[in-house]
């Protein structure tokens, strides 16, 4: 595999600190009382969307869920899309009518996400079967937690791509929490990546706060998937550093969970490593901050001075 | 990961003693035949109402897995496991009646085939949409498990049905929650005509068991004896609270998916491969060697089987079918429902627990 260049590593870093940055702004418009809805943080979870999405090429496509919100900007959603589709504002990805993060377009090889959770798969396997059928070099990439995995759907969609040997990839975002459900609660096998071997299927565990390894996992096995080699798990473990969404305070988790993984946060590690090789100096550092603030800067007044859909447009657009 | 199987190759922890192997031989040919008569001669004259499925060659499976049940267990049978029902306790004139549609059949004429069940037998009828049982008994396990009796309950479905999402959720819940709960899983290598090579990518179906974090277990589903065994041995794991269990019971489907289906697209090669596996056949040579049973006492066995079914057929035949006005009756369980019925007098799970029939050794 190519090692990454300088460029691309300060990509990277941008695409991490950017998920971030939009992450805490739409908590600050949640308490402003400017979002509709709920919002669902991403915090401590960028590395695993950055580094997978980056991993991929122009034509792939992928299924993200809520807290992918790092994904969708690397396929080409800007700040500005995510604070209009929260603030349920006309011009948003859906005009206002769906909140939050379900929104998607094929032409950035995006599926929106669908909140029944897990269903996610066995969609992404139906675009992975079209790909091989047409024979091309394209992957699918199916995002799906550690709650949605005890679902149906990621089952009957994990055994059809590896029956049909397509090219899916599956990023299993281990977070320890599905709501206030740990992990000793809901299965029964110490990782996710042991229902691999229930498929036929190979798969991988990384360290899902190191964007470097998730990234160069998600790679491997797309080069793989693109050779005709099939479907692949990959693992990455991390956890949610808030609640399930705003309005829970987690107060069912152990501070103490909090605090060890406070520690590795995958931002000030990637910080750390760039510096410690010198692929970043103080300056490229500040000149990415500078941008995105400014991006943050104009995508919100944009966002904010955009005008509500007009009530009477409310029935338009049920149907397709 | 650790292996996480029932010690596949240990030596079997039960061993039938002659009665039990008899009484297993007794169902085995009660099961081939009474199917025979219901395939090929009941179904050609027009006597049955709607579709035939049958479980040739897989009779094992039902006979080792209900006979290695105790008082309390329940049971989730599939529409190839008809020794299961008779084992429970259903009559076989009542079996019969109900693939005839009688009007006082189990399914009062409305449902047909094997879709029969009793509460009191511990028997959960079929559910048409495979795999949607196995969260029911999951229900059923999470109940067994508060009584505290030591009751485990048995579900069957098939290899085909393992790529539905249900079994999924069912097996990862009853690992998680340590249900008693036994999963049995008839592989017959075809799902009408979806052969093994189009349904999983796994070597083993067995390997579901550890990926949902339980033991898993291939066993040769034409051994009675082998099938009995491990039941047994996943009961006992279940009994102690240790949790569920999945068995891959390997069988070939000797017939077609059903009596319509012709099933060209099995190579004749395979099947008469499993035909020297015949589950009746190699029962018989292990009585005959142990000395269990004499020839003429096999013989006198399958007269017997054959007397039975004649009698239940024909007891069958004359119950009238249901009256046209009834048919929109109990279709919601109002207090009329024939389905609520008083506590059933004619038996309790104690008379069902380990199987009774005529000995051949009875004169």
């Amino acid at each position: 595999m190519k090692a990454l260049t300088r460029s691309q590593l300060h990509e990277i870093y941008y695409y991490l600190r950017l998920n971030r940055r939009v992450d805490e702004q739409l908590t600050l418009l949640y308490r402003q009382g400017k979002v509709v809805g709920g919002v669902y943080s991403g915090l401590g979870q960028e590395a695993i969307s950055v580094g997978t999405a980056y991993a991929l090429e122009k034509q792939d496509l992928i299924g993200p869920v809520i807290r992918n919100v790092g994904a969708m900007l690397i396929r080409g959603y800007r700040p500005r899309d995510l604070f209009l589709q929260y603030m349920a504002r006309q011009d948003g990805p859906t005009n206002g009518r769906d909140a939050n993060t379900h929104f998607g377009d094929v032409g950035r090889g995006v599926i929106a996400p669908i909140s029944m959770l897990g269903e996610t798969v066995p969609l992404m396997a139906g675009i992975a079967l079209a790909a091989k059928l047409r024979r091309e070099r394209r992957v699918a990439l199916a995002y799906v937690g550690d709650g949605a995995s005890s679902t149906g759907p990621f089952h009957e969609g994990l055994n059809f791509a590896a029956v049909q040997k397509l090219p899916l990839l599956i990023v299993a975002e281990n977070n320890g929490w599905a709501y206030s459900t740990p992990i000793s609660k809901q299965m029964a096998v110490r990782n996710m990546a042991d229902r691999a071997q229930g498929y036929g299927m190979p798969s991988a565990i990384v360290d899902g706060n190191d964007v470097l390894a998730v990234y160069e996992a998600t790679r491997t096995a797309a080069e793989r998937a693109r050779r005709g080699g099939g479907p692949a798990l990959i693992e990455c473990k991390t956890m949610r550093m808030k609640g399930h969404a705003e309005h829970d305070d987690a107060r069912y988790v152990p501070k103490k969970e909090f605090e060890k993984w406070q520690k590795k946060d995958p931002i000030l590690r990637f910080e750390k490593y760039l510096t410690a090789k010198k692929r970043m100096t103080a300056e490229e550092k500040a000149s990415i901050e500078t941008r995105i603030d400014q991006e943050i800067r104009e995508d919100l007044a944009f966002a904010e001075a955009s005008p509500f859909p007009p009530p009477e447009g409310a029935a338009r657009s049920v149907w397709a | 990961m650790k292996s996480m199987t029932l010690a596949k190759k240990s030596k079997p922890s039960t061993k039938p003693d002659g009665e039990t192997l008899e009484r297993m031989l007794y169902y085995l040919r009660l099961t081939r035949e009474s199917e025979w008569r219901i395939e090929r001669v009941l179904y050609p004259q027009g006597k049955i109402v709607g579709g035939v499925y049958v479980g040739r060659g897989q009779e094992a499976i039902g006979v080792g897995a209900a006979m290695a049940m105790r008082a309390g267990d329940v049971t989730l049978p599939c529409h190839r496991d008809f020794s299961v029902y008779v084992i429970r306790g259903f009559s076989l004139a009542d079996i019969f009646a109900n693939w005839l549609a009688c009007g006082d059949s189990p399914t009062r004429g409305r449902d047909n085939t094997l879709h029969i069940g009793d509460v009191d037998r511990g028997v959960i009828p079929i559910i048409s949409p495979l795999g949607a049982t196995l969260p029911v008994a999951c229900g059923v396990g999470l109940v067994l498990k508060q009584r505290g009796r030591g009751n485990v309950v048995l579900t069957h479905f098939g290899e085909g049905t393992t790529s539905v999402g249900d079994v999924h959720e069912a097996m990862n819940l009853a690992a998680v929650w340590k249900l008693p709960v036994i999963f049995i899983c008839n592989n017959n290598q075809y799902a009408f005509s979806t052969p093994t090579e189009k349904q999983y990518a796994v070597k083993s179906l067995a390997a579901r068991g550890p990926a949902n974090g339980m033991p898993g277990e291939r066993v040769d589903g034409t051994d009675v004896v082998a099938v009995y065994d491990a039941v047994a041995r996943a009961r006992e794991l279940a009994r102690a609270g240790k949790g569920p269990s999945f068995l891959e019971c390997v069988t070939l489907r000797m017939s077609g998916h059903s009596a319509h289906d012709a099933a060209e697209y099995v190579p004749e090669k395979l099947k008469r491969a499993w035909a020297k596996k015949d589950p009746i056949q190699r029962l018989e040579k292990i009585l005959l060697a142990r000395k269990i049973l004499t020839d003429q006492q096999i013989r006198k066995l399958n007269k017997r089987v054959d007397q039975e079914i004649d009698a239940a057929i024909a007891q069958a035949e004359v119950r009238p079918l249901p009256r046209g006005e009834e048919a929109v009756e109990a279709v919601y369980c109002e207090a009329s429902c024939w389905w609520r019925k008083p506590p059933s007098a004619v038996s309790g799970p104690s008379s069902v627990a380990t199987g009774h029939g005529p000995r051949a050794t009875d004169d």
